[in-house]
């Protein structure tokens, strides 16, 4: 698939190294970060992971994608990582507050439909912070829970759960289609 | 189909709003826990409850509990 992709009035590409002060707004941000690992605020090593990260997109083993409205404003960023046997993690999955409350949905629609249609992956792995009540109630409607431990939930989705979560999310936000 | 009891079932997606502040007449989306997945718990609440399927528009349009419950009303009885 050639990027940057237009799809559902956003624009999806990879990330660049010039991302890296979206990202770690997003990433500081406090009602966002509540439920991921501590990053430091720093846009240097924000950088150099960019530019590390770049090497693994290169090889094929992590894909971090970034999507912007139809202005070129930076809106959101999601990342496809653990890549082997037809099987794939996502997560970091964080869109900018103020987002109008379905440009997340529409970004993990085409997400999902990118991990199955076109990179033709089998399964999709994520974990997910239990304190993260909403987001694991979210995954749950599609997802299988495979394991947990005290922090995280472990899900997996394969192609015929991609399709109902596809034709679910479709009705909500292009209900022409159905 | 009656309102109390939607404005019951709307409360409980919110996970840290007391279920008695809401009303017919609330704000929804002023309040701050309101988000994407709260739309989405909403939505999927609504196609469990009452077998209509909200869309992204009819959320947008929405500023009460009760706009949506009419919603939902008028498709119920389409």
């Amino acid at each position: 698939m050639q990027f940057p992709v237009h799809k559902y009035g956003l624009i999806f590409r990879l990330v660049e190294e010039n991302d890296a002060a979206f990202i770690l707004s997003l990433r500081a941000d406090p009602k966002l970060s509540k439920h991921l690992s501590a990053t430091d605020n720093d846009l240097d090593k924000q950088i150099r992971w960019i530019r590390q990260y770049k090497q693994r997109e290169a090889e094929g083993s992590e894909y971090y994608f970034l999507y912007t409205d139809r202005q070129n404003q930076p809106l959101g960023v999601f990342r496809l990582y653990n890549i082997a046997n037809k099987t794939v993690t996502s997560g970091s999955w964080l869109s900018k507050p103020g987002n109008d409350e379905f440009t997340p949905i529409k970004a993990d629609l085409f997400l999902t439909s990118l991990i199955f249609e076109n990179l033709k992956f089998d399964k999709c792995f994520i974990d997910v912070r239990k304190d993260n009540k909403k987001l694991v109630r979210y995954h749950k409607m599609f997802f299988t829970v495979i394991n947990e431990d005290h922090q995280n939930i472990y899900m997996f989705m394969d192609k015929e759960s991609y399709q109902h979560k596809r034709e679910f999310l479709t009705s909500i936000i292009e209900p022409q289609k159905q | 189909m009656n309102i109390e009891t939607f404005v019951q079932a709307f409360a409980e997606q919110f996970d840290e709003v007391p279920a008695v502040s809401f009303t017919p007449k609330t704000l929804f989306k002023e309040n701050d826990e309101w988000s994407s997945m709260t739309a989405l718990s909403v939505i999927a609440m609504v196609d469990e409850n009452y077998g209509v399927r909200l869309t992204g528009d009819d959320v947008r349009k929405s500023s009460t509990v009760e706009d949506i419950y009419n919603i939902v009303l008028s498709k119920t009885n389409a």
